[in-house]
């Protein structure tokens, strides 16, 4: 340090003045001065987002001597103004925790044996190509993730569905977000909100979906009750299956039987058509109405198929379909009475209430997921309360990156960075911007994550390249497809940066660089985009999912595809990539524009972000389409340019307590940890929060059973069964016949139990539901 | 009493025309919502003094309480924290897992009495308003690691740092979430050695400046609630 000795003699004069000063003001003590230094001298601080959940906070990251020392809120970011959760002001700690994979691992004799980075990368390479050279370019596969940056996702798109010509990409956003995206690819043919989080400074009527934002968006739920402290009409209300913080936050606290919020919102529907406080003018010009297939089934079988088969139907019809669902027959499906059913059904109708219904995993992980996303829109949509400002449904996204990079680039099977495989334009467009030609891209959806994991166990799938993610912590129906990756048929791939039980059952192991230790972006909930630079040199050998990619495609012969240099390469990527979203639908800030600001939100036309989409006053891409009498909305998504109200029946869950399994199994996460903690267990104060999984109970069951708090059950599914330790009136308080449990340990494999039943539209795994016995341990 | 009766129905009536005329006004405004101006966010903004003086009306009992003092000392105040800045753990038992705000944590947090059952003087919160407390303070149930860190904390910033002799020695923290300087420097909570002589005047920063570090901050997280 070069101020060193100026520092010195500084010291010395200090403490000289010290001496003097106490002998002149004798009884005051100044002798703490002696110890002058600047605070936190030397410290750089670096905007990023966080690396944590999908609200996207913005934080600064304090760098000294490439070493993340201090973190604070980004008072410049529009999404969290400065404030952060226990989870990002520790994040810079899950980079130092001591057993960071620092150098390739490569299974020799049954054992992960250190390799040099070069020789694992070459490893990955061969057994690609001898797979596909051997069983096909289908026998080959990348599952990737929400945390994945854009440019991995981008890349590994590029690399497995344009240049090796397979649909084998997946994303765990399949297991978070994928009925949130058939929810808005059925009602709006456009994924992602319409919204954004300013809806919160204009509305006065919060629903929460199932959905504890108090633990898993605590951000956005701080600005909601910093709200309603300065707003005497505002009003939360928490539905839920089981009591948690939120609840006791909310004004208003409701309860319904697991699955059943598809008759509340049913029902909810059948009281604004029933008290005509649906927005006629709105419904003529802006929606249709259509109905599906009904009876579609859990997909627990192998090679389920469902096609949709839409029928257009009248309001007239919509209102006669909606006769079974009275407020007192919804009070019979879902315990929930008909007076609080009514009640929410005028906090909606309310002309005077502007309303966000906000929801993440109980509506996302559900048999009938998409059905309930789409059933959330058509209450918005019969009054007209939407994509204005303080009007929204929203639907918030668990994973820093599950929009920008696996909904926005499209790494899932069906997807391209631009629309779907299906489509012969996205196709050639895809082709042209990748350079390979246009046959290289398959026409056919091959795998969803479930079915992947299914098909390797199966023996169709011989090699998977896992990348930020821990499937084998998160896997439903877990042992099935623990048993598949072990299978020596199965050669597995994963890059991460810590040991994880995914890395336990892989062959090669590249260690990653991870969040601010290279360059990136995330795209969070609200179509906001953030740039994060490289701040720190990873440890070791370790390299982004992103480079590892790169070198692994240049070894199978794609140098053309992935020219890049080091040095510019996200740069290059980001450019590549913003060519499939040009245009006023989806066009993104350039480069500089991101790194200059904390997040921008797209669509970014002429400098300007959309807030609002499909409204004419906020949203370019409505421009141009103009008929008569649609002044004020173009739902531009859809090819009648209308959104589209589904009438979804409320049909039951996979599977349902009985005499046999008498208790709901529900799993979820706590504020502590993220997903499968393998980053947040790392962070002290974050573990020695929150040690372990639990079992959560009611008072009552606990006593019934005889346990007490910290007393062992024993958890029973059809599929596995597992000991906890008892939590009564803890975090949370479930209804009696029902047990929670938290996912993130690791050491307590909750996935063992959990049913692989999923949403026959979206293909999402249902965690939430399904039977246990529970028995003392 | 029929006048009364009349009176009543009068009312009533003139009641229901009202709720009428205004829930008619307001549906229109539904319909056409008004154009929301959009909030530009301000690369550099000084520091808003928001929170400095909301403790203010206990300086005189701080002077008056000044003989019964706690004890707790800086070192306890930095072993809750896992870098300097960063928001403390919960050193003792919950009491309600579930509990927000004003019925939880702000029983004791907010005012820093003595709670008997602990035998401490609660530490006073400087930011009462944000009530999801557990938001960014969790506890400390066990003291094992899940596995060692290499994490190095930075030393945390020393005290006094006057730069003249005698002169008042500037702030050397970020103001976020603390601009309540009453609630960590006064009061019998207060650590001991950056406990104030003088909790009576309460305008702290016509003395105490802000340091390189808090001009850093391009705002403040209590910026956002002003602008609201």
């Amino acid at each position: 340090m070069p101020t060193h000795r100026r520092d010195a003699i500084k010291q010395l004069i200090t403490g000289a003045a010290i001496t003097a000063a106490e002998a002149m003001f004798p009884g005051i003590s100044f002798g703490a001065a002696s110890k002058v230094e600047a605070n936190l001298p030397g410290v750089d601080w670096k905007k990023t987002p966080c690396r944590f959940c999908g609200t996207g906070c913005g934080l600064l990251v304090g760098i000294k001597e490439n070493r993340a020392v201090a973190v604070k809120g980004d008072p410049a970011s529009p999404v969290n103004q400065g404030l952060a959760c226990v989870k990002g002001y520790h994040s810079i700690m899950a980079l130092y925790g001591s057993d960071r994979l620092k150098t390739a691992l490569v299974r020799k004799n049954g054992r992960l044996t250190p390799v040099p980075m070069k020789e694992a990368l070459d490893l990955v390479a061969a057994k690609m190509k001898q797979t596909i050279k051997d069983h096909g370019k289908d026998a080959v596969s990348i599952y990737g993730s929400g945390q994945w940056t854009i440019p991995d996702g981008y890349v590994a798109s590029k690399l497995f569905k344009g240049c090796i010509g397979t649909n084998n990409v997946e994303g765990n956003a399949r297991l978070c977000m994928s009925s949130a995206v058939t929810g808005f690819m059925t009602s709006f043919g456009l994924d992602e909100p319409m919204g954004c989080y300013d809806d919160i400074d204009h509305a006065n009527t919060f629903i929460l979906w199932g959905n504890n934002m108090a633990e898993m968006h605590p951000v956005l739920f701080s600005r909601m009750l910093d709200r309603r402290l300065k707003n005497s009409d505002i009003k939360i209300i928490d539905l839920a299956t089981r009591s948690t913080r939120t609840s006791i936050a909310s004004d208003r606290s409701i309860l319904f039987k697991p699955g059943a919020d598809l008759a509340i919102a049913n029902a909810i529907c059948h009281e604004i058509l029933r008290n005509g406080w649906e927005n006629r003018d709105f419904l003529e010009k802006n929606v249709s109405f259509h109905t599906g297939k009904t009876n579609i089934g859990y997909g627990t079988e192998d090679n389920f198929k469902f096609e949709e088969k839409a029928e257009t139907i009248d309001l007239a019809k919509y209102k006669a379909m909606l006769a079974d669902y009275t407020p007192e027959k919804a009070e019979l499906i879902s315990g929930v009475s008909a007076n609080d059913i009514r009640y929410l059904a005028s906090l909606y109708g309310d002309p005077r209430r502007k309303v966000v219904s906000y929801w993440c995993m109980g509506f996302n992980q559900h048999v009938r997921g998409t059905w309930i996303n789409n059933l959330v829109y058509n209450i918005h949509l019969l009054l007209g309360k939407i994509s204005t400002p303080g009007n929204s449904p929203f639907s918030l996204t668990g994973q820093p990156s599950a929009c920008g990079t696996v909904r926005e680039v499209g790494t899932l099977t069906n997807r391209l960075p631009h629309g779907e495989v299906t489509n012969e334009h996205d196709r050639e467009m895809a082709a042209e911007i990748w350079g390979v030609p246009v046959e290289n891209i398959s026409a056919k959806p091959t795998f969803h994550t479930v079915e992947m994991f299914r098909a390797m166990d199966r023996g169709q799938i011989k090699f998977m390249w896992i990348q930020v993610t821990n499937p084998m912590v998160t896997m439903p129906k877990l042992k099935r497809y623990r048993d598949a990756a072990k299978k020596e048929s199965s050669f597995i791939v994963v890059s991460d940066v810590y040991p994880t039980p995914t890395t336990e059952v892989a062959d090669v192991v590249l260690p990653s660089a991870m969040w601010i230790e290279r360059e990136g972006m995330f795209g969070n909930s609200e179509r906001r985009t953030q740039h994060f630079e490289q701040m720190l040199q990873p440890p070791g050998e370790a390299m982004s999912d992103t480079w590892q990619l790169i070198e692994v495609a240049r070894r199978l012969g794609y140098e053309k595809q992935f020219p890049w240099k080091y040095e510019n390469h996200i740069q290059e990527i980001w450019r590549e990539y913003g060519k499939f979203q040009a245009g006023p639908r989806h066009n993104m800030a350039t480069y500089e524009e991101l790194k200059r600001n904390p997040g921008v939100m797209w669509p970014y036309v002429n400098g300007k972000e959309t807030k609002w989409r499909f409204n004419k006053k906020y949203d370019p891409a409505t421009a141009g389409y103009n008929p008569k009498g649609r002044d004020d909305w173009n739902f531009y998504g859809k090819p009648d340019k209308r959104a589209w109200i589904w009438f979804r029946p409320y049909e039951p869950p996979a599977e349902s307590p009985d005499k046999e399994y008498p208790f709901w199994l529900n799993t979820g996460r706590v504020v502590e940890h993220w997903h499968t903690g393998s980053m947040t267990r790392r962070i002290s104060v974050l573990h020695q929060a929150m040690p372990n999984a639990y079992a959560e109970l009611h008072p009552d069951d606990a006593k019934t059973l005889g346990v007490k708090n910290g007393g062992k059950v024993k958890l029973t599914s059809r599929r596995g069964s597992l000991v906890l330790p008892v939590a009564i009136d803890k975090r949370g308080r479930p209804p009696r016949g029902m047990v929670f449990v938290p996912f993130f340990d690791e050491n307590l494999l909750i996935n063992e139990l959990t049913l692989d039943a999923f949403c026959p539209i979206s293909k999402q795994p249902d965690y939430k539901k399904c039977a246990v016995r529970v028995e003392l341990a | 009493m029929k006048t009364r009766v009349g009176i009543i129905a009068l009312v009533s009536v003139l009641f229901l025309a009202a709720v009428a005329v205004v829930g008619e006004s307001m549906r229109a405004e539904w319909q056409h919502p008004l154009p929301v101006e959009s909030k530009s966010v301000q690369a550099f903004s000084t520091p808003i003094e928001s929170g400095v003086f909301s403790r203010a009306p206990r300086a005189l009992a701080y002077v008056q309480s000044e003989k019964n003092q706690g004890n707790r000392t800086l070192k306890q105040y930095y072993s809750r924290r896992a870098y300097t800045g960063a928001p403390p753990v919960i050193p003792h038992e919950i009491f309600d897992e579930k509990g927000f705000g004003g019925k939880g944590c702000l029983a004791c947090h907010a005012e820093g009495e003595f709670v008997p059952k602990l035998k401490a003087y609660a530490p006073v919160t400087p930011h009462p308003e944000w009530t999801n407390c557990k938001q960014c303070h969790v506890a400390k149930e066990i003291v094992a690691p899940f596995r060692p860190t290499s994490f190095i904390a930075e030393k945390a910033p020393a005290i006094g740092g006057a730069a003249l002799p005698g002169s008042p020695p500037p702030i050397p923290h970020t103001l976020a979430m603390r601009n309540n300087c009453l609630a960590c420097h006064a009061g019998p909570s207060a650590p001991k050695e950056i406990r104030t002589t003088h909790p009576s005047r309460v305008n702290c920063r016509q003395c105490h400046a802000a340091t390189e570090e808090g001009k850093q901050q391009p705002g403040f997280v209590d910026d956002w609630r002003l602008t609201q």
